[in-house]
């Protein structure tokens, strides 16, 4: 419990530790085992209209001196409760707008199946486009995808996991991507493979914690002439030494 | 733009175009397909345009972004007509200049210029030792069309064979002239065009397809993706002509999504033929109908087969089925449909339009016509090949190809992808035809050719086209799946120093029961990179087996570097350049690695300047004792030392 106060929480709110230490008494005084119940009875009582409208400002609260003045205990429970429901009221703002969001990303993927015609047989062109406009297929837009075109989400998902350009997570916002054709096999890419992931501490096919890269192998990108290659979001970079890697990598954010 | 309803309308629409052109116009050509793009063309372009508008030669000079011209090593490439000057790695920095020296005087600016033997500068494209040993019929209109301009295609004589096939020929002229002309499929298999179409025509069932494969998977190889890219309106054109022979009234071009430049070039050259009635219901006023679909590809080297083509652009996993009834009697949807590569499609044109006699007096006996390779790995001149069938590999690698870099041995050269196999040195005779190349082990495939040097290790080649294969096969048949997995696993034991005796042997063992046994093309032809290899360089195999060493010294585990202490010079770069700090020394002192911390990345071989050449590769050998710490090193002669 003592530790808890340092934490300067109460049930999930931020208080100050001053509040946490009232709160701590509070709970004390009203002989009350669980933080909980400390806030019903508080809430109960500012329901019953027992305390006065506006309660006052907060007032530092004197440390160890209990018992405390009861108009004071109940005017720290009305703030608490305040703040309670104005977090309350912003928790559904926020749930509000991440919903609003979702019917917008939804939105949009109800405008990719239209582009197709809601073709059950586009199902792949379909979800490039998804995969394009997020860089990742999310589990929302596949159930998604699935409601629309009424296909199974299982079969969707033997897609997903089929090809290669598909990914179930998130990508980083920076692609890098290093040639294994043959000729940059022959060339050296091996090795370069290995600085990249050196120097990117992420395997191939993985993506930074931070989500700012992603690397990956690519088989022949058709410029042979410049091998071994890395493509680092589109720009091409012939056999880069470590400095220039270093720089490369640098270069993004 | 009105549409085209008649051949006579196409005519006129062409010589429209070409009335408005005068040919004498300076037009500057930027290759910008995909390998000068990554060099960088588009800023080439853009420095054109605006020194171009700067030095007020707006209306006196055309410029022209084209497809790929095929020399990729020397990218970008710019090309000024009339006078076909050629200027090789262009970078924005010299725009100025050529704009300067060409554009306003009129001369050439020699240092960009094709340095020949002798020092001898070329300026024309054409005469490049690179360029003058090939026949570029397909490819070659590559570097004068602006793939997003039709105008462009048509002005070089564009859609005539359509023209001349809707006005005057019936599909079965149209397919005995295929059938004449011994065209056979540029995608691998090899497997004569025009039986194929007859195929599909004949059989039962509407509406029959006509479909475009350009899933080119062979990593190494992106001629179809030039070809796609930077002249889309040629496969088309063979397209349409293939649909009306076959009777398809739908067609599909399955393009890989890794491809983003040929998806987009040709959906603008679909719009385009639209527009000009060249696609769509009733073209050019004959009563034929067609029009085509792009389907892009997510990434499957599989589905690249044939039958698992088809059912991917069907929207489902794109997996191969046993074959019992050919694709081209049942394919998508259970119709008729006919699958094609896009250089297969391409070529259709050309022999329509100059003829199949033409066009079988090109090549060999089994094997008419040209075939496009990507000639790369380790060869001086990069790029797209366009070659009579016919030609030996020694014409390919060495004319062409300007042979080995770097003063190094050539050791084998790798054709037809994954599929296909290695051709040693003994063998660099052989003529590049379908059935030459399938009786020394290899095959065409889709024509990537990869040159390899006595730097390169046979096992690993092997290892790294199973290694492709172990993951790219659907997984749906056993023999594939696991022999390909089991084969995998004994090279990796075998590079790793870990061979067994009998492990040749046992590979050969699973390697039949592989090729036999496989559902499709993928496990059937899985087993040439190894069996050509242990054909061909089954000493290098037992070399690694018995003796634990890598000739070519790449297998990490059976190599490793060494300082020559007669040879280091104490430059410090090895030293510097260890990511692991495994190299010991200093300012004057001979530098020693380290063998405990050494993790064989390569740095040191590759930093040590050539002149000392004092890192050296060791294989099969033990490492010798290193010198004492702090021995002072041994000045070279003439070295600037004390």
């Amino acid at each position: 419990m003592a530790k808890r106060k340092t934490k300067s929480t109460f049930i999930g709110l931020k208080v100050t530790s001053e509040q946490a230490e009232t709160l701590a008494h509070l709970q004390k005084a009203l002989n009350s085992p669980t933080k909980t119940e400390v806030l019903l009875r508080g809430l109960e009582l500012l329901a019953s209209s027992a305390l006065p409208p506006t309660p006052p400002p907060a007032q530092p609260t004197p440390r160890a001196a209990p018992p405390l003045a009861t108009s004071l205990e109940l005017s720290q429970i009305e703030a608490e409760a305040r703040h309670y429901l104005d977090t309350l009221e912003q928790t559904k703002n926020r749930s509000e707008e991440v919903m609003k969001q979702m019917v917008q990303e939804l939105a949009k993927i109800d405008q990719t199946v239209d582009k197709y015609h809601g073709d059950r047989n586009c199902l792949i062109q379909i979800l490039l486009d998804v995969q394009r406009e997020n860089r990742w297929l999310p589990r929302d837009a596949l159930m998604w995808v699935s409601e629309k075109l009424d296909i199974p989400l299982s079969q969707i998902y033997h897609i997903a996991t089929f090809y290669k350009a598909f990914s179930l997570v998130p990508q980083g916002r920076h692609s890098v991507a290093v040639c294994t054709g043959t000729a940059c096999h022959v060339r050296g890419a091996p090795r370069l493979l290995e600085k990249v992931t050196d120097t990117l501490k992420v395997r191939p096919g993985e993506t930074s914690s931070d989500l700012r890269f992603s690397l990956s192998t690519v088989n022949c990108l058709g410029c042979c002439a410049l091998g071994p290659v890395m493509v680092v979001d589109d720009e091409y970079h012939s056999n880069p030494s470590t400095e220039e890697m270093e720089k490369i990598f640098s270069a993004c954010e | 733009m009105p549409r085209l309803k008649s051949a006579a309308d196409l005519e006129a629409r062409r010589q429209e175009i070409l009335a408005r052109r005068d040919p004498d116009k300076p037009c500057v050509t930027i290759c910008s397909g995909t390998g000068c793009h990554a060099y960088g063309s588009e800023k080439v372009a853009q420095a054109f345009a605006a020194e171009i508008n700067k030095n007020g030669l707006k209306e006196k000079v055309d410029i022209r972004r084209t497809g790929c011209h095929g020399y990729c090593e020397r990218g970008t490439i710019v090309v000024i007509f009339p006078r076909e000057i050629c200027y090789l790695r262009v970078k924005p920095e010299d725009v100025p200049e050529i704009i300067e020296t060409t554009l306003v005087k009129g001369e050439v600016v020699e240092r960009l210029l094709y340095e020949g033997e002798d020092a001898q500068r070329i300026i024309h494209e054409g005469d490049i030792p690179f360029y003058k040993h090939q026949s570029r019929i397909v490819f070659g209109p590559n570097r004068f069309i602006d793939p997003k301009s039709i105008d462009d295609y048509l002005a070089r004589g564009g859609y005539a064979a359509l023209a001349k096939v809707l006005s005057g020929m019936t599909p079965e002229a149209v397919l005995n002239e295929v059938n004449k002309a011994k065209l056979r499929g540029r995608g691998g298999g090899g497997f004569p065009a025009g039986i194929k179409w007859e195929t599909t025509r004949n059989a039962p069932g509407e509406p029959k397809y006509v479909i475009v494969n350009a899933d080119e998977g062979d990593p190494g190889a992106y001629m179809d993706r030039s070809l796609l890219e930077g002249n889309p309106h040629s496969v088309l054109e063979g397209l349409t002509i293939g649909a009306y022979a076959i009777g398809a009234s739908q067609g599909f071009v399955y393009v890989r999504q890794e491809y983003p430049l040929a998806v987009e070039n040709l959906n603008a050259a679909l719009a385009q033929a639209r527009e000009y009635g060249l696609l769509g219901k009733n073209i050019l006023g004959s009563g034929f109908d067609f029009d085509v679909t792009v389907h892009r590809g997510a990434g499957a080297f599989v589905s690249g087969e044939s039958s698992a083509l088809m059912t991917a652009i069907e929207g489902r996993v794109g997996e191969p089925r046993p074959k019992y009834i050919r694709t081209a009697v049942s394919g998508l949807w259970g119709k008729p449909s006919n699958l094609n590569n896009v250089e297969t499609w391409a070529t259709v044109p050309l022999i329509i339009d100059k003829g199949a006699e033409w066009f079988s007096g090109i090549g060999t006996k089994g094997s008419k016509g040209t075939k496009i390779f990507s000639l790369v790995g380790k060869v001086a001149n990069t790029g797209l090949v366009e070659v009579p069938m016919g030609m030996t590999l020694r014409e390919i690698i060495y004319d062409i190809g300007g042979g080995i870099p770097k003063g190094k041995k050539f050791k084998a050269v790798q054709t037809g992808g994954p599929s296909g196999g290695v051709i040693p040195e003994s063998l660099i005779d052989t003529p590049v035809d379908f059935d030459e190349l399938t009786k020394v082990g290899s095959m065409m495939g889709s024509g990537g050719m990869i040159v390899m040097d006595e730097d390169n290790c046979m096992v690993d080649v092997a290892r790294y086209f199973l290694n492709f294969l172990a993951e790219e096969s659907c997984g749906q048949c056993v023999p594939c799946r696991e022999g390909i997995y089991q084969m995998l696993k004994i090279l990796n034991r075998i590079c790793a120093g870990e061979g067994r005796s009998g492990d040749i042997e046992l590979l050969e063992e699973i390697a039949e029961v592989v090729r036999d046994a496989s559902l499709c093309a993928l496990g059937a032809t899985a087993p040439n990179p190894v069996l050509s290899t242990i054909k061909y360089f089954r000493d290098e195999y037992r070399a690694h087996v018995e003796e634990k060493r890598c000739p070519a010294g790449v297998c990490k585990e059976l190599i490793s570097y060494y300082i020559d202490p007669e040879k280091c010079q104490a430059c410090l770069l090895c030293l510097r350049n260890c990511p692991v700090e495994a190299i010991s020394g200093g300012k004057g002192l001979i530098h020693v690695i380290d063998q405990g911390k050494c993790t064989k990345c390569g740095a040191c071989f590759e930093v040590c300047p050539s002149r000392f050449e004092a890192v050296v590769k060791l294989s099969g050998v033990p490492v010798p004792e290193p010198v004492a710490a702090g021995t002072e090193v041994k000045r070279k002669r003439g070295g600037k030392s004390e």
